[in-house]
């Protein structure tokens, strides 16, 4: 005989399903697949496809197991448009008072199981416990294998001095799970949360965004191409920054979208700074504006407030401009609602004193009930005119919003532009020359 | 040797499910006009005609359908395989059926269905003639063949599956099998040239690419089971798919003995890590934690003395609540399986039943479909962990042990030698030795108490 038949003889082996295997009905299937074909990048959709088949499955068992257990998947990775795609497990798990990170092993049976280092490394995605889940996708089976607790892990990980593979996980051996799914309800029914401790986000932390913005600067073309894997760009540190942060996990990706429709690297360049910017400085709150109140940040920035809009005049020089201003602006058929507050700050670019207002009012409404506006005007004093290549530019966390130069039909007296936010929305307003003299100033943001 | 009656007499089963052997004297004569040496041993059905030999002489006859006995040569390469499939079901009974619940005339009906005519009547086609047509003599004997076939034959794979026994089809693990995989286990496990793994790396991103996405699209349309062999169409889209990536052309033919090739290559490395050392209890809590807890058996005598009024309220509600909680899921399930739950509980802690009794008593297939109803030591486990979360409300001194794992562990483990030590060994006894008559499971344990107790109240309801 030759080779094939001898060997293919001997490895067609049978295996039994333990008493334990969950079966998967067609309806938790049919689910799995609805969330996994709408991945937009088609060589994840598999995996994620398991990995929704085994959190229905594990959903499933504790029902029947332990049904005093409450699962919360409000923060669960896999259900996140973006993080469900960059993290290749279920993560964020809420059961009782746990966190949970689901991970699947197969019907390859591999005795090493590939972890993403973000659910080993990052606070933001470390778990109490994680639990081994056997996906059988052709038999329509499910097992709950094993678990782990985050210090076995950690200790394991020290006495065998495992170190991540280049691709931003590890390869954990599966004979580190505890083969007792018994224990894990043990644990999740009984224990106290507290008997596990997870560690917390280190306070330099924040400060990577801005450390790196030089670095990922150089990045932008290299990130376009939407066939490269993250960390085939980044190094872990760069990673790290856009795997907790995201408004930047957001931001590239909507970079490795544009390809076909690529913008000006001058403005993507912009972009990318602003909203750096964004996710790290802290934001002066416009809402305290309607109460006549400066919060601290502004105080620092000299903002200054303007006297209530509508009981007019108060003969002072800023706030008589503002008013020719705002006059103007509403014979253009621009609303300034009577409620508006508003502030001004003196800034020098290049020598030119400008003088920046910020009008805001709340727009809520039943459609958006955290709606507010805010109007900005660029002036300067009236002896001079605004240089004719001054700009102003208003980002928020996705992109540039707009970019206001002088033009013929809105004259040089001044710049504005209006835009519309929502509770908690950040927007950073740089003023600049095309000599790339530029300024940025704190994020404005609102809330009550 | 051959025993050449294989090749007329067919192996089938009759109208009402019985195996039978049948001559096919056409076949019996066709057969010794090729060979005559058969003829004349004809006495004792023995021959020294070898099976490669017959078969390398009777499979071009069957194939050549222009010339005029083709269907007899076919016909009796059929009984020879009839026989096979009979092995197999043979082997595959010795192996699971009795864990498992299923007699050889079980699966008999699935793949020895064909009707023994010298020609098939309709377009259906029977497990032999697709074992037959399929066969590549330069690849394999006829009996290796039909044994792969047959193993791999999705209706017996069905049915082998709703009894707990599965195999993995090559398409599903190449499914499951990330590139990276691929690499560590051909470098590591097969030290493989880098190029060649390269390009079974490539091979098997294309095979992704094209089959998993259908196999998605075709979970989509609600389509269930096995996953089937690619189709001629998928494998030109793979083979194209390899040639944009890699410049090399490779015939559908060739994609699919090389996909076949690493899935084999994933299937040894399956088997030896399925078959090595079983995972490790865990890292740190050993079987010693348990002994230590066993010799301090008084101890554990004096924690129930101490706190017994607290332990046998929070016992007698914790059954209550488990119990009923079964009672609630199965309640949803047909077929009165919450009803027969709750008596095959009371038939095996109470009356000692065995599980085989239990299974006719509950009108049950076989002692595993009362395994997988009653689920004994999940249902223990439960209990004890709902006393265990009772306690913890109740008695203060008991928290410190909430607040670490082991020590919530060794509670627990306290609490099932009070409750029954000997209990886990009996269950598992039980459920694996269907045929033993009486087992014992200690009418008088605590658990059992308590547990019988229940049960007496709430089955006088029923």
């Amino acid at each position: 005989m030759n080779k094939l038949s001898t060997e293919n003889f001997q490895i067609l082996e049978f295996d039994v399903l333990p008493t334990a295997a969950i079966t998967l009905t067609g309806e938790q299937i049919a689910q799995a697949i609805e969330i996994s074909i709408k991945v937009k990048d088609q060589s994840r959709q598999w995996q994620i496809y398991l990995h929704i088949l085994a959190l229905l499955a594990f959903q499933a068992w504790l029902g029947e197991r332990e049904d005093s257990l409450t699962v919360n998947q409000e923060k669960c990775t896999s259900f996140q448009p973006l993080l469900v795609q960059e993290i290749a497990a279920v993560a964020n798990l809420q059961v009782g008072k746990f966190k949970l990170c689901l991970l699947t092993t197969d019907s390859l049976s591999d005795d090493q199981i590939v972890v993403p280092r973000a659910v080993i490394e990052l606070p933001e995605y470390i778990p109490h416990f994680y639990v081994l889940i056997e996906i059988l996708e052709e038999q329509e089976t499910a097992i709950i294998s094993g678990f782990l607790s985050y210090e076995q892990l950690i200790k394991n990980q020290i006495k065998a001095n495992l170190q991540p593979e280049e691709d931003w996980t590890y390869l954990v051996p599966i004979n580190w799970f505890e083969n007792q799914p018994d224990r894990l309800l043990l644990y999740l029914r009984c224990l106290e949360p507290n008997a596990i401790t997870l560690p917390s986000i280190n306070s330099q932390r924040n400060q990577i965004p801005a450390r790196i913005q030089t670095e990922l600067l150089a990045l932008l073309p290299k990130l376009q191409s939407p066939e490269c894997e993250l960390w085939q760009i980044l190094t872990w540190e760069q990673g790290i920054a856009v795997l907790t942060n995201y408004e930047l996990l957001n931001w590239i990706n909507n970079l490795q979208q544009q390809v076909d429709s690529p913008t000006d690297n001058y403005s993507q360049q912009n972009s990318l700074r602003d909203l750096l910017k964004l996710l790290t400085q802290p934001a002066i709150n416009v809402g305290r504006w309607l109460r006549n109140e400066l919060d601290e940040l502004a105080q620092e920035a000299s903002w200054r407030l303007l006297p209530n809009l509508t009981p007019l005049p108060v003969m002072r020089s800023p706030v008589e401009e503002f008013q020719i201003i705002t006059t103007q602006l509403r014979q253009r058929g621009l609303e300034i609602s009577s409620q508006a507050q508003g502030a001004y700050h003196d800034l020098i670019l290049a020598k030119i004193p400008l003088r920046l207002y910020a009008v805001t009012w709340d727009i809520r409404s039943e459609s958006d009930p955290y709606g507010w506006t805010l109007l900005l005007v660029l002036a300067t004093d009236v002896k001079n005119t605004l240089p004719h290549d001054l700009k102003l530019r208003i980002s928020d966390q996705n992109s540039i919003l707009a970019e206001q130069g002088i033009s013929q039909e809105q004259g040089d007296a001044y710049l504005f532009t209006r835009i519309i936010g929502s509770l908690n929305e950040k927007f950073l307003v740089s003023v600049s020359l095309a000599n790339r003299i530029e300024l940025t100033l704190p994020p404005f943001t609102f809330y009550h | 040797m051959g025993v050449s009656s294989r090749y007329w007499q067919i192996v089938k089963i009759d109208a009402a499910g019985r195996r039978q052997v049948r001559e096919i004297t056409p076949a019996k004569e066709f057969l010794a006009d090729v060979f005559p040496q058969i003829r004349a041993n004809n006495q004792d059905n023995g021959v020294d005609v070898p099976d490669t030999s017959v078969q390398s002489v009777l499979l071009p006859l069957s194939r050549n359908t222009h010339a005029d006995k083709y269907f007899l040569a076919e016909r009796c390469l059929l009984c020879f395989i009839s026989w096979e499939i009979e092995q197999v079901c043979l082997q595959l009974t010795a192996a699971f059926g009795t864990d498992h619940g299923f007699s050889v005339h079980d699966l008999f009906p699935h793949v020895l269905d064909d009707d023994g005519k010298l020609k098939p009547v309709d377009n259906y086609q029977c497990v032999s003639r697709q074992v037959l047509e399929s066969w590549n003599p330069e690849k394999s004997s006829l009996t290796t063949w039909t044994n792969i076939r047959v193993k791999q034959y999705h209706i017996l794979n069905q049915f082998l599956l709703e009894r707990g026994v599965y195999l993995v089809s090559d398409w599903a693990i190449l499914n499951d099998t990330k590139n990276q995989q691929l690499q560590r286990i051909l470098t590591e496990f097969y030290s493989f040239a880098p190029s060649q793994i390269l390009l079974a790396q490539q091979l098997l991103e294309c095979y992704h690419a094209i089959y998993r996405q259908d196999r998605l699209q075709q979970r989509a349309l609600g389509r269930r089971g096995k996953c089937t062999i690619p189709t001629t169409q998928q494998l030109e889209q793979i083979a194209s798919l390899f040639r944009g990536k890699t410049g090399k052309g490779f015939s559908s033919e060739m994609v699919m003995s090389q996909l076949q090739e690493i899935a084999a290559q994933l299937r040894r490395y399956r088997i030896h890590v399925r078959g090595g050392p079983l995972p490790a209890e865990s890292m740190d809590v050993s079987d010693r934690q348990l002994e230590d807890i066993k010799d301090h058996q008084n101890e554990e005598v004096e924690f129930l003395e101490l706190y017994q009024s607290q332990f046998l309220a929070c016992l007698e509600k914790a059954l209550a609540v488990v119990t009923q909680s079964r009672v609630n899921i199965l309640e949803k399930k047909k077929g009165e399986q919450a009803k027969k739950f709750l008596l095959g509980l009371q038939l095996f802690h109470c009356q000692n039943l065995s599980m085989t009794e239990i299974a006719s008593k509950l009108g049950l297939r076989a002692q595993d479909a009362v395994t997988r109803l009653l689920k004994l030591k999940d249902f223990r486990t439960d209990v004890r962990r709902e006393l265990l979360s009772m306690l913890g409300d109740r008695i203060l001194e008991l928290a410190k042990s909430y607040a670490h794992p082991d020590k919530l562990y060794t509670l627990e483990q306290q609490i099932k030698i009070v409750l029954d030590e000997q209990i886990d060994q009996i269950i598992k006894e039980a459920e694996i030795q269907a045929q033993t008559a009486k087992i014992n499971p200690q009418p008088t344990s605590l658990f059992n108490q308590k547990l019988c107790h229940y049960l007496d109240g709430i089955n006088k309801n029923i």
